[in-house]
């Protein structure tokens, strides 16, 4: 089973397999680790979180430091690293934890480090079969004649649009009134929720428009494309005298956003130069993109994607630890 | 049969002369119980009525009284059953003599001691040793043994369980229990489940011994035996019991007194030949009018002062129930005479005298 | 709410004929509604007051984590010692079972002791089950553990083992304390039952933020989650057993000369023992339905397992996961029972006399885990031996939505636009005054006065903490799922009693139903039916319908077969039977089934938020993604009075019908 190193809280069996690389490895200058304690980091329960965890704790127990894996709810987290009992969660994304992020950071406990370098990449999402009913797409201003194929009995004669959780926010009510879409929103109640539905429509090649995200399984694994909007600016939704309809604002595509880091403030102090190697971490969506891919879609085990990438990219990493 | 008799209108008992004197184990004087929401309340109103309130005086206050203004002596030795029907009082009277009911007034002597008096400490030391009780529905612990049980007295006092189940072992023997000492009480039928109850009330050795209504549960052919071997263990040991029962038969059968219950009075306290050849009111006249009266007469009450010179066709004790002699009586030619146990002719008993009874009886 | 004519014939206050009662309630309500047009207040309760509670309970706890101090420790180290304290016999189960331990020798060296292979666990599992419970609990067990290591879920079942193994005693000792104590003092049994219902109907997310930050992110905070939700059924059942044990037996005790604690410890409990068991059932079953939002604050396991395959959509994946939850609860839960069976048995009768049972267990394992030692690559079961279904399921899923999607889609959509539709916005529609003064009266009419104040109060405590609408979309989603699970429940139930064999099937089709993850269906269930209402409804349907099956399958098992044989000899056609005999005297029962499920089905609204409704379940899942504990508890709490006003009404109903019936 794929999934059996990846129940324990305890060490990584990765310390070993990388114990024999740093026997070809430069010396480096050794101030760390600064200390024995435990680096506690949560894995959630997306395949691109734990390779973006597992790549960092590689690198981390590379640099000599005792790391552990938590699992925990992406939002139930933040109390942990508050309290000092998390470390550090690897995936903040501005779309979905922007608030939760800024209420721990308010608190003084917990801060960002810096960004991974991935872009959040969200917005309505049709598979390619979608388009040979409706030529004009991607371009949104073909969305509303196609809105009666998208219909369900109970939205008719709008077109149904399956958007993200009600706490990821988005604004896709606005969008659809300000840009005189003729389509209902309908809120999925979780991620998975939602790819269950597209799975479904996918298989039964039946015409669905969704809000899918990147990186993540679903746009690598299934052709598709994202509607393409007027492009976002802050000024669309600030100012309403801005894009195609002057009376409101949000006429425009969703904004693209930042994952970011977040981590327990006091391990600063205990782990300075872990906190530093975590700050410099930085991957492209296409590299996480290709990760997730062989992982979710290739079936293979988190842990060799990871062993694989950190030997194949010993340069990136080796720059992101601070040397003296 | 312990030999017991009674002047007929004496609520308090004296001895017969020819009994040894007997002293008194267990008595209580103005004992009350009163149910209802305030017991404090209670106590008032019995103190305000001179120790006997009438039934309206607590009514007006929503009490009930279940026991009211008992006096019992109960004497080393002898069977003291007290009889009524359900409703009367008489389960919360043995329960006031435990103290498993705290009375409301009234005072209670045990072995010469208040035991309204004693502390909870003292109360379970005067349990542990001295009293032993059997319950209706037997109330066996469904998750011992038979012998875990018996043993179970035993245990909680701290006796080593070796000991402890050695002594219980002995006292399944003497209820006809062995073979069964690992059973479960759910495998045994009502009869041993209620002996495995009597075993354990015994196991501790108990001067007094408490049955509350022990063979009422049982079908009547096993109740009349379980009568029969309670007899004989009581014939062997020699305790002092409170017996309680609704079965004015059993009653007869079994004690040396009643104390006959009604709606909470103690009616009449008496021999069985008291109460049938004296009620003092209508209520015990109605119990007894079924009984068989050769059950219950002696040879003492039958008896006239034996005609000067006369021949008899034998002796039998001035505590003979009629049952007893009649066949006796009724073939022989010449009365029976009455003899103390030292052999003193104290009168005789004639043939017409014996048929009366038996034909009364009919 | 249908009070029909016929019972105003037992007038609990006989005030006013109840007709007219009914009729001027009737018309007040049609008033209220037509004035709700015009009157803002009566439809809106937001424009009365907005009791701004949920802000004082965030405040509130804060304080408790930050500031409330006992001068040398503050509560914050109260609770943190608390949890260190039960860390300890966890991480003796998760070294032992799962993780192993490395022993250090000095300088460089350490000796690496493996976990308990699971041979030797399958070794030891199977013979006490054997000695227990004969060769049916045997194969039980060895299926288990052997579709555990085939389908390679091992590892993560012993994790989820060892966090259950702390639970489940903790849950049970706790459990019985309280009941303990409310069995001793009327006061404290007056003044738990309330907060047992809350601690039961609160859904979890709405004091999992608290609970983390007093204990700390972990297993240990998932567990102290799981006993809170898993202990009151424990107490409950402590209570009514001790009040159970027959009033002879404790004078058995007294006259015995027990001290209080010996009539505690070998008269009580050991004779309450077998009604006790029937709290420990509940609290095995409840502490493994935990599982899943245990694994979201870091308990890992088989939770996380099914959490993270569903994630993926991996729906073969989740459900193999979720069955090994299923057989690890069956399985505990038929060997404690087994066990009590065992210890209660004649000793005759006992399989392998004369061994000692522990030191046979403790020999398997010593010798197993040598074995095992010195031969590790015995100790993990081959990976190329392992069997995986996952596809066989997810094609399955595939097949179904390709081929029936469109008939499924067509009931679906019969079904939203015939009912759920026009119930919602009936629901919607009713001013919350209305509601409140209805349920008043029935509660007066059902209860007295003060059941009215109290049924009534909870309502306007809804309406004025600002979540009326959203409890009326719970009460609808509830209401309607709640209708459909009793009428197939009561169904099934019937059929279940028909034989030892059905009974016997439905027990184990409803204790799966009941412990196998609901993520696991859920997401077959989106794919089949799409985001909304409906799919919520079917999931709740499912989950729900256990209470209705078993306690419709025992009142019909439990009446006299005298009452039946009087029936049958009056000449009642099979017909008849049911509908004039056999029905209304297991009502008390059904009613009660009824009862749980609505509990069941508010339990199930937080789950059902995953699936996207706009409802109170909801409103816990913002809230406590948005870290604001104060919402997440006030519409947790709203959450639990629906159930308690729906609990409370049942009850007296149920009271006041077994009386007729002369029912004990």
């Amino acid at each position: 089973m794929p999934n059996s190193d990846r129940l324990k809280c305890t060490r990584s069996p990765l310390a070993a397999s990388l114990a024999v690389l740093a026997l070809a490895m430069p010396a480096v200058a050794q101030d760390y680790p600064e200390s024995d304690r435990p680096i506690r980091m949560t894995i959630n329960d997306w395949t691109g979180q734990e390779l973006t965890t597992r790549l960092m704790g590689g690198v981390l127990e590379e640099m000599g430091y005792t790391v552990e894996y938590v699992q925990a709810d992406y939002l139930a987290q933040f109390t942990g690293l508050e309290s000092g009992d998390l470390t550090v969660g690897m995936e903040i994304w501005e779309t979905t934890g922007k608030d939760a992020l800024e209420a721990a950071v308010e608190t003084g406990n917990v801060v960002a480090l810096g960004e991974t370098g991935m872009e959040a990449i969200e917005e309505w999402w049709y598979p390619t079969y979608v388009k040979e009913e409706c030529p004009g797409l991607p371009d949104w201003e073909a969305l509303n004649e196609c809105a009666e194929m998208f219909a369900s009995p109970m939205t008719s004669p709008n077109g149904r649009y399956l958007g993200g959780p009600v706490t990821w926010g988005g604004f896709d009510e606005e969008r659809v009134e300000a840009l005189g879409l003729d389509f209902d929103v309908v809120h999925a109640g979780t991620d998975a929720a939602l790819m269950a539905e597209v799975r479904s429509a996918i298989q039964r090649e039946e015409p669905i428009i969704a809000w899918v995200y990147a990186p993540h399984w679903a746009p690598i694994q299934y052709d598709g494309e994202w509607v393409e909007f007027p492009e976002y600016t802050d000024a669309c939704y600030e100012d309403p005298s801005w894009g195609p309809n002057p009376d409101m604002t949000h006429d425009c595509g969703k904004p693209r956003g930042w994952i970011k880091p977040a981590a327990w403030a006091g391990g600063r102090d205990v782990w300075p130069a872990a906190y530093t190697a975590i700050e410099n971490f930085t991957i492209d969506n296409e590299q996480m993109g290709r990760l997730i891919g062989q992982v979710d879609v290739d079936g293979m085990p988190i842990q060799a994607a990871v062993d694989q990438w950190l030997q194949e990219n010993e340069d990136t990493w080796q720059s992101w630890i601070p040397q003296n | 049969m312990n030999d017991v008799s009674q002047p007929a209108d004496a609520a308090a008992p004296a001895p017969a002369s020819d009994d040894p004197v007997r002293e008194t184990k267990l008595s209580c004087r103005g004992l009350w119980k009163v149910f209802g929401a305030d017991e404090a309340q209670a106590k008032d109103v019995i103190r305000q009525n001179g120790g006997a309130p009438g039934r309206e005086a607590l009514e007006e206050q929503g009490l009930t009284a279940a026991v009211r203004d008992a006096n019992i002596e109960v004497q080393t030795g002898e069977i003291f059953v007290i009889m009524g029907l359900s409703g009367s009082g008489k389960s919360t009277l043995i329960r006031c003599l435990s103290l498993l009911l705290q009375p409301t007034s009234g005072e209670l002597i045990f072995d010469g001691r208040d035991l309204l008096g004693c502390t909870d400490d003292e109360l379970i030391e005067i349990r542990r040793h001295k009293m032993g009780m059997v319950f209706q529905h037997f109330a066996l612990l469904p998750h011992l043994t038979v012998l875990g049980n018996v043993a179970f007295p035993l245990e909680i006092q701290g006796i080593p369980r070796a000991e402890a189940e050695e002594r219980a072992a002995r006292m399944i023997e003497l209820v006809g229990l062995d073979g069964r000492e690992r059973d479960y009480p759910s495998g045994l039928s009502g009869g041993q489940q209620q002996r495995v109850g009597i075993a354990r009330s015994l196991a501790t050795e108990p001067e007094l011994w408490l049955l509350d209504e022990p063979f009422s549960a049982l079908d009547p052919l096993i109740r009349r035996e379980m009568q029969d071997e309670f007899l004989k263990l009581q014939k062997m040991l020699n305790k002092t019991i409170v017996f309680i029962t609704h079965d004015f038969d059993e009653a007869i059968r079994l004690a040396d007194r009643i104390a006959i219950m009604h709606s909470g009075d103690i009616v009449q306290v008496g021999t069985p030949e008291d109460l049938v050849v004296r009620p003092v009111d209508d209520y015990v006249r109605e119990f007894t009018s079924d009984v068989s009266r050769a059950k219950v007469l002696s040879a003492r009450t039958l008896m006239r002062p034996a005609d000067e010179g006369a021949t008899f066709a034998g002796d039998i004790a001035p505590n003979a129930r009629v049952i007893d002699f009649a066949a006796q009586a009724v073939e022989a030619a010449q009365p029976l005479a009455v003899r103390s146990r030292s052999g003193q002719l104290l009168g005789q008993v004639d043939r017409e005298a014996v048929i009366r009874v038996l034909a009364e009886a009919q | 709410m249908s009070l029909t004519d016929s019972d105003t014939r037992t007038l609990p206050t006989g005030i006013a004929p109840i007709r007219i009662v009914w009729v001027a309630t009737l018309a007040a309500l049609v008033l209220l509604w037509m004035l709700a047009q015009n009157v803002e207040w009566i439809a809106d309760p937001e424009s009365v007051v907005t009791i701004p509670l949920a802000g004082w309970i965030s405040d509130a706890v804060k304080w408790l984590a930050n500031d409330l101090t006992f001068g040398l420790f503050t509560f914050k180290d109260l609770t943190r010692a608390l949890a260190w304290l039960l860390e300890i016999p966890l991480t003796v189960f998760i070294t032992l079972l799962s993780s192993g331990a490395e022993i250090p020798l000095g300088g460089e060296s350490s000796l690496t002791l493996p976990p308990i292979p699971w041979f030797s666990i399958l070794l030891a599992v199977t013979w006490l089950c054997w000695v227990w419970g004969g060769r049916r609990l045997l194969l039980l067990a060895a299926a288990s553990l052997v579709y555990l290591v085939v389908f390679g879920q091992w590892e993560s079942a012993m994790v989820t083992l060892s966090s259950i193994l702390v639970a489940v005693p903790v849950g049970v000792a706790g459990g019985m304390a309280l009941g303990i104590w409310a069995y001793r003092s009327e006061r404290v049994s007056r003044g738990l039952t309330p907060v047992l219902d809350l601690m039961q109907t609160v859904p979890i997310f709405a004091y999992l933020v608290p609970v983390l930050v007093l204990f700390g992110f972990g297993p240990v905070s998932a567990m102290i989650a799981t006993v809170i939700y898993a202990m009151p059924p424990m107490v409950r059942v402590t209570m009514m057993a001790l009040r159970g044990v027959s009033p002879e037996l404790l004078e058995f005790g007294r006259m015995a000369g027990c001290t209080r604690r010996q009539m505690l410890w070998r008269i009580l409990l050991p004779s309450a023992r077998p009604s006790l068991m029937i709290g420990v059932n509940q609290v095995i079953m409840l502490s493994l339905n935990m599982v899943i939002i245990a694994s979201m604050i870091g308990a890992g396991g088989l939770g996380y397992d099914v959490l993270a395959s569903l994630r993926r959509l991996e729906i073969g994946d989740g459900l193999q996961a979720g069955l090994a939850i299923t057989l690890l609860a069956i399985l505990i839960d038929r060997m404690s029972q087994a066990y009590i069976a065992y210890r209660e048995s004649p000793t005759a009768t006992r399989r392998a006399q004369g061994v000692n049972n522990w030191a046979m267990i403790g020999g398997l394992v010593l010798v197993s885990y040598v074995v095992g030692f010195v031969f590790p690559s015995l100790s993990t079961y081959p990976e190329a031996l392992t069997l995986d279904t996952s596809p066989f399921w997810d094609e399955l899923v595939r097949l179904i939505n390709v081929h029936l999607y469109t008939y499924l889609d067509a009931v679906k959509n019969t079904l939203l636009i015939y009912l759920l539709v026009p119930v919602k916005r009936f629901m919607l529609d009713v001013p919350w005054l209305a509601v409140t003064l209805l349920l008043g009266v029935v509660g007066w009419r059902l209860g007295g006065l003060r059941m009215a104040l109290v049924v009534a109060a909870m309502a306007a405590f809804i309406a004025l903490t600002g979540n009326w609408q959203k409890a009326m979309v719970s009460v609808y989603l509830c209401g309607i799922s709640v209708i459909i699970a009793s009428l197939i429940g009561i169904g099934w139930g019937l059929i279940a009693a028909r034989s030892e064999r059905a009974y016997k099937i439905a027990v184990t089709s409803v204790d799966t139903l009941q412990t196998l993850p609901s993520f696991v269906y859920l997401i077959p269930v989106v794919m089949l039916f799409q985001v909304g209402d409906f799919s919520a409804m079917i999931a709740i349907v499912l989950y729900a319908l256990a209470p209705a099956v078993r306690y419709t399958a025992h009142g019909l098992r439990r009446i006299p077969s005298e009452t039946l044989e009087a029936g049958r000899m009056s000449g009642c056609r099979p017909r008849q039977m049911l509908w004039r005999v056999r029905l209304p005297l297991a009502l008390p029962e059904i009613a009660l089934g009824v009862n749980q499920t609505i509990m069941m089905a508010l339990s199930m609204l937080v789950i059902t938020a995953l699936v996207g409704t706009s409802d109170l379940g909801q409103e816990v899942y913002i809230a406590l993604t948005r870290s604001s504990v104060g919402h997440g508890i006030v519409a947790g709490v709203c959450v639990a009075f629906i159930g308690m006003i729906a609990d409370r009404l049942i009850t007296a109903w149920v009271a006041r019908r077994k009386k007729q019936f002369r029912i004990n």
